[in-house]
């Protein structure tokens, strides 16, 4: 697990997945961020998330 | 505009990761080449996307915005007309000679193609272009920051400038492209929710061509006259300066983005990195231009009730600069808020970071170690090129309050730089297909196309700018007179080298092999898939991109 840290397309999803958890938790816990916009936007961060962190690329060491 | 602690906590955790990949890359850093090059080594998909993200600085989706409000569909041209072929160009063309020299930039290949005064004098106006652009950006965010969130501006200089430092000395130029790569991701992802939502407020795409002018939607009908567009230009003043002078100068010697593509593992790779960056860059228009043409479309009166409004400057005109910060401002709730500003950091310092890595080989490879310094350890210029970018960016703060206490500078600063880049690309063109160029034929040519540029506009005026010389003639915007300058700039230097040349004495041919088109051997490649295939795909990219063109005609 630690290694994939040196890969940039796991970064890279792991940063959107951050993101859309913040914006998904902020809609469902919090008054202030209880916007549709919140919701749709966290949906599709964290798929694009997990996809990036799921894909290995071969060459990116 | 007031962020809370979830929008807060986003910019933090952004800043945290870009950090975080420096510490990530510092491992990998052991030699110059490591630290200025990347040791040639990097994946196809990184250098592509760090390509255009290194163009995507505050200059290109603050402005490009801007200019889509006060041009509407006309500024695709800087992408359809522009940057696409260019890029074409770049990958088929140029691309061998640069990777295939080995050179390690721009000015070194210019050293191998001409001479050292050459090489010196691009070397030169390049390390202050980039000091002063990374300022500039630097400025920009400050002043954006304490205008829309009414942060310190001396606090977000030093914040950001911090940032940027850390993640470039740590981890050199891997670390500011892998960053880059993450920040376009962050900018399109960013940004794609506001155009979703504005478009959809405005009442799609039919209903904006119905609420504004028609020369505001149309991309060529109106530029057989020039009083009939809102650039105020002839199509063949566009097709010259911006398709064939601006564009090719900027994307094909500009070592700021050359350099992604020099750092990839293979010439093949090298090739592709531009043509495979070509094809995001098609469809930036979508995220960077058409959120300005919704804009200037929700001021109309028929959508006044959707409560959208670009602020105002104190001359009561349009500060159509703060069009995207408003959009932002106006569409955006709690939480997205933060992704946004985020994404608008992160254009800044994407655009900071390219300028220093840029600058600190060009001074270690191009000044420091070819004039000041020689046949030292290795070691030596790894230290020199850390401290290149500890002092590019402390020149890069200073440069920052500079231009926070001249209002004009940064015009003035843009304009040197087009001076100097506008007839650049045909001292690359002459040298690169015409082995009779010689080193004294570039540096006068060069010469001449600077001060033709500095001419041309001081016999030009346009929006109150230029005429310093004389008012000879009167141009309808600002940009309009910029692609005349580059084009007469271009043009003086493509005569000035060529009759130059003639009188002097050049290379023998042995020593341009692999540095002249007609004397190298052209690469071969043994790929069976079309997609790897240089020419195919770049045929199939300019098909589409002519399509495009005429979609919106």
């Amino acid at each position: 697990m630690i290694k994939r840290f040196n890969e940039l397309s796991f970064v890279i999803g792991l940063f959107f997945f951050i993101l859309s958890l913040i914006l998904l938790a902020g809609y469902l816990f919090s008054i202030q961020l209880a916007d549709t916009l919140n919701l749709y936007t966290g949906i599709a961060l964290s798929v694009f998330g997990v996809l990036m962190m799921i894909v290995k690329s071969n060459d990116d060491k | 505009m007031k962020l809370h602690f979830a929008d807060y906590l986003i910019i933090s955790v952004y800043f945290l990761f870009v950090i975080g990949v420096g510490f990530i890359i510092k491992k990998r850093i052991k030699s110059s080449n490591d630290f200025l090059n990347s040791n040639r080594s990097i994946p196809l998909w990184i250098t592509s996307l760090a390509f255009i993200s290194a163009n995507l600085g505050a200059q290109e989706v603050l402005g490009m915005v801007a200019s889509g409000a006060k041009y509407g569909i006309m500024t695709v041209h800087f992408y359809w007309v522009g940057a696409i072929f260019a890029m074409v160009f770049l990958g088929v063309f140029m691309m061998p000679f640069y990777y295939g020299s080995r050179a390690r930039s721009v000015p070194e290949y210019l050293s191998l193609r001409f001479d050292e005064k050459t090489r010196g004098l691009n070397a030169i106006t390049f390390a202050v272009m980039t000091v002063f652009s990374s300022g500039i950006s630097l400025y920009a965010l400050a002043k954006l920051l304490e205008v829309i969130l009414y942060w310190d501006f001396d606090v977000s200089i030093a914040i950001a400038a911090g940032i940027v430092m850390i993640y470039t000395f740590l981890g050199g130029l891997t670390s500011a492209v892998y960053n880059e790569v993450l920040q376009f991701f962050l900018i399109v992802l960013g940004l794609s929710p506001l155009v979703i939502v504005a478009l959809h407020d405005a009442g799609g795409w039919q209903n904006i061509k119905a609420q504004l002018s028609p020369e505001m939607t149309h991309a060529w009908k109106y530029m057989g006259d020039t009083k009939s567009n809102p650039m105020g230009l002839h199509f063949m003043s566009l097709i010259f300066g911006l398709g064939f002078v601006m564009s090719f100068g900027y994307w094909c010697t500009d070592f700021l983005v050359v350099q992604r593509a020099m750092i990839a593992k293979n010439m093949n790779a090298a090739q592709r990195t531009p043509i495979i960056a070509a094809i995001p860059k098609m469809f930036m228009p979508l995220i960077v231009v058409l959120p300005g043409i919704i804009a200037i479309a929700l001021m109309q009166p028929a959508l006044a009730s959707k409560g959208f409004q670009i602020p105002t400057n104190s001359n009561g005109q349009l500060d159509y600069t703060m069009t995207l910060p408003s959009l932002i401002a106006h569409y955006y709730p709690t939480g997205l808020l933060g992704v946004g500003i985020t994404a608008l950091i992160a254009s800044f310092m994407s655009g900071m970071a390219g300028n220093v890595t840029a600058f600190n080989s060009v001074f270690t490879y191009d000044i420091y170690q070819s004039y000041f310094v020689k046949n030292r350890s290795d070691k030596h210029y790894l230290m020199v090129g850390k401290m290149a970018t500890v002092f590019g960016i402390l020149f890069s703060i200073i440069t920052a309050y500079i231009a926070k206490s001249f209002n004009n500078i940064n015009d003035f600063l843009q304009l040197v730089f087009s001076f100097v880049n506008g007839p650049l690309f045909a001292t690359f063109l002459l040298g690169m297909f015409w082995k009779r160029t010689t080193g004294h034929g570039a540096f006068w040519g060069l010469l001449a196309g600077t001060a033709a540029a500095a001419l041309t506009y001081g016999l030009t005026v346009a929006e109150g700018k230029g005429g310093w010389i004389a008012n000879v003639y009167e141009v309808r915007s600002g940009m309009g007179q910029a692609f005349i300058v580059a084009g007469i700039s271009w043009t003086a230097n493509f005569v000035t080298t060529i009759l130059v040349s003639l009188a002097t004495k050049p290379k023998p041919e042995m020593e341009l092999k692999g540095l002249v088109y007609s004397l190298t051997d052209k690469p071969v490649y043994h790929q069976n898939k079309w997609y790897l295939k240089i020419v195919p795909l770049s045929i199939i990219l300019i098909i589409i991109t002519i399509l495009l063109n005429i979609l919106f005609f």
